[in-house]
């Protein structure tokens, strides 16, 4: 039996820190971590669950340390330890508006208002949608974007995933723990994976890689039945019987809180310098919500030790 | 988060020490009242799956002197009826306080949160929804029964499961029950559930995702139509 216990704390008392993160995934508890050594005191807002987007996925192998690999929920849990053994607080409430015209900032959930003297804006990316016809109409009736969520209602089924890149391989391969077969789908000439995942789904009979080719449309009555797809360089529209699709083609940046209030780029990461520092002063940006050009949880380590250093700085400066 | 993966004989996960001293603290500080599992089980036809819920049911209530297990078959209709369950197995949240919390399955993987969360505000005074929410739930007066689909593996899951549980809280037409999906999949099927969490409200509403309270009360208010 797994059992997942959440620990953060409910309600905070507090209604001011010194530096606020929004994020609780790699990014900004490694901020976390860094700022709590430095006797900052901290605040991180989460809205689903400590960890981001890696409590998703099953095991992550090429993060530095753990040999075997290590599950993303098992990572995220030693990441909120480790926050707040420096004196990290967490509170479970989702950021819905910030004001970052003056300083203290203001940060809103549902729920509460509070202020800080900085900000560090983690909140990652989410699964990019692939705009087709059918995509919207057969979201939760057959498409889904996460396998660790949904994957068990495709028992003995056959399933679509779109994108061979790290995402779409390793769902599939966990996918495949429940599914009869499984097309991954690609529209580039190759997979974008690690070669060892390649390695793997070439290893697994459930699964083909059909390279070369894309989804142009989900089909069904009720429920997704089928897939079509066709070959990049021309042909017919080809259906694959389906029902169950994992969209994993890219990312969109979790920026729509600040769309307005930091500069962003066309695809809406915001943009930093390097020192991560965003339009606003005092306001510093980390992890896949920034335009960066590699978003692995090791690069998302990265951005939330430089962020906190840089915000210890900014808060130290303007005592 | 906290996460346990305990795997004992390959048979049953228990509470780590450390979770134990961990959940004492926040028994201790949130359980002010009696609480009470009430646990609905088939024991003629015990499963890995009935066996280890009742084992995890015995080690949380080691944990503090304020909860108790009351275990009874689900043959007993009557008591069955009366709790207003429909499946089994089922593990009700009980105390003085109103409001209407139940497990149908076993609360493990993320949903073991919302679990102990149910067990802390049962037993509290606790009440995590902004005055507008609260006023608005006091106004319905017809009876409402929420069911939230979920699979273990979701971590979308247990904030739906814990706003439908704090809606019960405030009103008493309102029944909040989370539904395991994989373990009840017939009557996912009939719920024609594909995608977690999914929330069932009357038979008449459904929607999926973990909504903000203010949208899953919008969507109870369409089920009142």
């Amino acid at each position: 039996m797994d059992l997942s216990l959440n620990r953060q704390s409910k309600k905070s008392e507090k209604k001011h820190f010194s530096a606020g993160i929004i994020g609780s995934g790699p990014a900004g508890l490694t901020a976390a971590i860094y700022l709590g050594r430095s006797k900052i005191d901290t605040v991180v807002f989460e809205k689903i669950a400590p960890g981001g987007y890696i409590i998703n996925v099953e095991k992550i192998e090429n993060y530095p340390g753990f040999v075997e690999g290590i599950s993303g929920q098992e990572l995220g849990k030693l990441y909120v330890q480790h926050a707040k053994r420096f004196g990290a607080e967490i509170i479970d409430e989702e950021i819905t508006k910030l004001e970052l015209d003056k300083t203290p900032f203001i940060t809103e959930s549902s729920n509460e208002s509070y202020t800080a003297d900085s900000l560090i804006i983690a909140c990652g990316s989410s699964s990019r949608k692939i705009g087709v016809p059918g995509e919207e109409e057969f979201i939760h009736k057959g498409i889904s974007f996460c396998a660790a969520c949904d994957a068990p209602f495709f028992e003995g089924e056959n399933v679509v995933v779109v994108g061979a890149g790290n995402s779409g391989v390793q769902e599939a391969l966990y996918i495949s723990k429940f599914a009869k077969h499984i097309t991954i789908v690609e529209f580039l000439d190759h997979p974008t994976c690690e070669p060892i995942l390649l390695d793997r789904i070439n290893k697994n009979d459930k699964i083909e890689l059909l390279t070369s080719h894309t989804v142009v449309g989900f089909k069904g009555d009720k429920f997704l039945e089928s897939v079509e797809i066709k070959d990049v360089s021309g042909g017919e529209i080809k259906p694959i019987k389906a029902k169950g699709s994992f969209i994993y083609a890219g990312e969109v940046p979790n920026s729509d809180l600040v769309k307005d209030k930091l500069e962003l780029d066309k695809n809406g990461y915001i943009l930093t310098d390097k020192h991560l520092k965003t339009s606003v002063k005092g306001v510093f940006a980390a992890g896949n919500v920034r335009d960066t050009t590699f978003r692995q949880v090791a690069t998302a380590i990265g951005d939330g030790a430089v962020a906190a250093h840089e915000a210890y700085k900014y808060l130290e400066e303007n005592k | 988060m906290l996460i346990l993966f305990e795997k004992i004989g390959g048979k049953v996960g228990l509470i780590s020490e450390q979770d134990k001293e961990y959940l004492k603290t926040e028994f201790s500080k949130n359980i002010k009242r009696k609480v009470q599992l009430l646990y609905f089980t088939d024991q003629e036809k015990e499963s890995d799956y009935t066996v280890q819920t009742k084992e995890l049911l015995e080690e949380l209530v080691s944990l503090n002197d304020n909860l108790s297990l009351v275990i009874k078959n689900c043959d007993d209709e009557k008591s069955m009826k009366s709790e207003n369950l429909t499946l089994c197995p089922s593990i009700k949240v009980k105390s003085e306080r109103n409001g209407f919390m139940n497990f149908y399955g076993i609360p493990a993987g993320h949903e073991f949160t919302s679990f102990i969360e149910a067990i802390n505000d049962m037993g509290g005074d606790n009440l995590p929804l902004s005055e507008d929410i609260i006023e608005d739930l006091k106004q319905i007066d017809k009876p409402i029964d929420i069911k939230v689909f979920i699979t273990h593996g979701c971590p979308h899951c247990p904030g739906a499961v814990r706003n439908a549980h704090t809606f019960s809280l405030v009103n008493d037409n309102i029944k909040s029950s989370m539904v395991d999906a994989n373990y009840f999949d017939k009557v996912s099927r009939e719920n024609q559930v594909s995608s977690v969490p999914h929330i069932v409200i009357n038979d008449k509403v459904n929607f999926t995702g973990n909504m903000p309270p203010r949208i899953f009360l919008d969507k109870i208010k369409e089920a009142l139509k």
